[in-house]
């Protein structure tokens, strides 16, 4: 349900963002992102970019478990 | 492995409480605690049970018997996830029906199938819509688009789910939920702070990289023995906001609304559907080619159910592994990727 590829947008176009993930290249939907563009890193699902990545994981899990400890 | 991975690592590995029940709802969390070999980190204590969360595995049979009789008896191209072509419908699966003629199209996008539409104007095009709240987004989105072109020969056949009654059928079945982060993406996070507050179920919403999940477990099990109160954590802030994604959420909304749904080995659950507004209903291949009630028979022998609700591991069923393998499966959890018997039958 929940497989998601991680891509770097590259282009934004009329509802549509051209991705680069890892280096293979994809048109996606932008549809139900509002103010995407290039540079933003963007998580990917069947074709729509669903949400926006704020940061590394790395990052992530330090955040998480400093409040946790 | 940086210290906080480390942290969570010694968290989980140490661990030497009451015993613990802890299921991972989403298909792709099974996998992937699979794939990465965080099983192999759990003391005995701890056992992580695999949820309803994979969309073929709770595709309802008469379902794909729907899909054929589109396919074999009107012609139709369909449009589908390439999991869903081998799982079992009640007489032959869509690459049996493939066998016979049909024409089946795996494609990655909903979409791709509406410019399959554009491309073949003299041809019939359904899409087979199942998913989550994760994945109907790209449905309702396709919807759009063919009716924004006008188009006459697309359709979608729609099995499209939602969560919160799935897991209001699920409360009692474990200690902590890993909620699904990408359906979390699209939903935010008001239904499991429900549960959380009124219900008392507790649970962490979890990414999918090694750090995410380590962490996500770390988190629930330091909570499920120090804390005294049910516990709601959002350990995937990176991509999952509070609220979720708006404009996603409108466009369900809009194209679609909530129905009762059959899942594969949980039955009907109410309000658990989604389907096409009537507004759409030119789009609505049950709609548009009249089609009569087709009702599945699951193979009697198949636990598929019983996994889905953890209730059994997939080797606890008799045909695991020896009738039902991922080259000639018996029920849909030994087909998808995301499935638990498949899992447990690539790792293992």
């Amino acid at each position: 349900m929940c497989v998601g590829l991680s891509a770097r947008v590259v282009k934004v176009e009329e509802g549509t963002a051209l991705i680069d993930a890892g280096g293979a290249k994809r048109e996606v939907s932008a549809g139900v992102l509002d103010d995407l563009e290039p540079g933003d890193y963007v998580m990917v699902h069947a074709g729509v970019a669903i949400a926006k990545i704020a940061s590394d994981d790395a990052d992530e899990a330090d955040t998480v478990m400093e409040e946790l400890l | 492995m940086n210290d906080s991975m480390k942290r969570a690592r010694e968290i989980i590995t140490s661990y030497a409480g009451r015993p613990l029940r802890i299921m991972e709802v989403c298909g792709t969390h099974t996998h992937e605690i699979f794939r990465l070999g965080i099983r192999r980190l759990l003391p005995e204590q701890i056992e992580l049970i695999s949820g309803p969360g994979c969309p073929v595995c709770v595709t309802a049979v008469g379902f794909i018997d729907e899909a054929i009789w589109l396919a074999l008896e009107k012609g139709c191209i369909i449009c589908t996830f390439g999991d869903l072509i081998r799982v079992p419908g009640t007489e032959m699966s869509l690459a049996g029906a493939r066998a016979k003629g049909a024409d089946i199209r795996p494609v990655y996008s909903p979409l791709d199938a509406v410019a399959l539409a554009k491309e073949n104007p003299d041809r019939q095009v359904v899409f087979l819509a199942v998913g989550f709240e994760t994945t109907t987004p790209a449905a309702c989105l396709a919807a759009k688009q063919a009716r924004e072109a006008n188009l006459r020969n697309f359709s979608l056949l729609t099995a499209n789910k939602t969560m919160p009654n799935a897991y209001q059928a699920l409360v009692g079945a474990a200690d902590a939920f890993l909620y699904p982060g990408h359906v979390n993406a699209i939903t935010g996070n008001a239904t499991c702070i429900r549960l959380c507050e009124e219900q008392g179920v507790s649970g962490v919403v979890a990414g999918f990289t090694a750090s995410e999940l380590l962490t996500a477990l770390a988190v629930t099990v330091r909570l499920l023995s120090t804390s005294k109160e049910p516990f709601f954590r959002n350990c995937y802030p990176r991509v999952v906001k509070d609220e979720g994604n708006l404009a996603a959420q409108r466009i369900m909304a809009e194209v679609m609304e909530p129905c009762d749904s059959e899942w594969r080995g949980l039955g009907l659950i109410p309000q658990s559907g989604m389907k096409l507004r009537a507004e759409f209903a030119d789009y609505d291949a049950r709609l548009k080619y009249a089609m009569p009630v087709i009702t599945g028979k699951p193979n009697p022998a198949c636990r598929c159910g019983d996994v889905l609700q953890g209730k059994i591991r997939p080797c606890d069923c008799k045909v695991f592994g020896k009738v039902c393998t991922p080259m000639h499966p018996v029920g849909a959890c030994m087909v998808s990727d995301e499935g638990a018997c498949a899992a447990y039958y690539q790792y293992s």
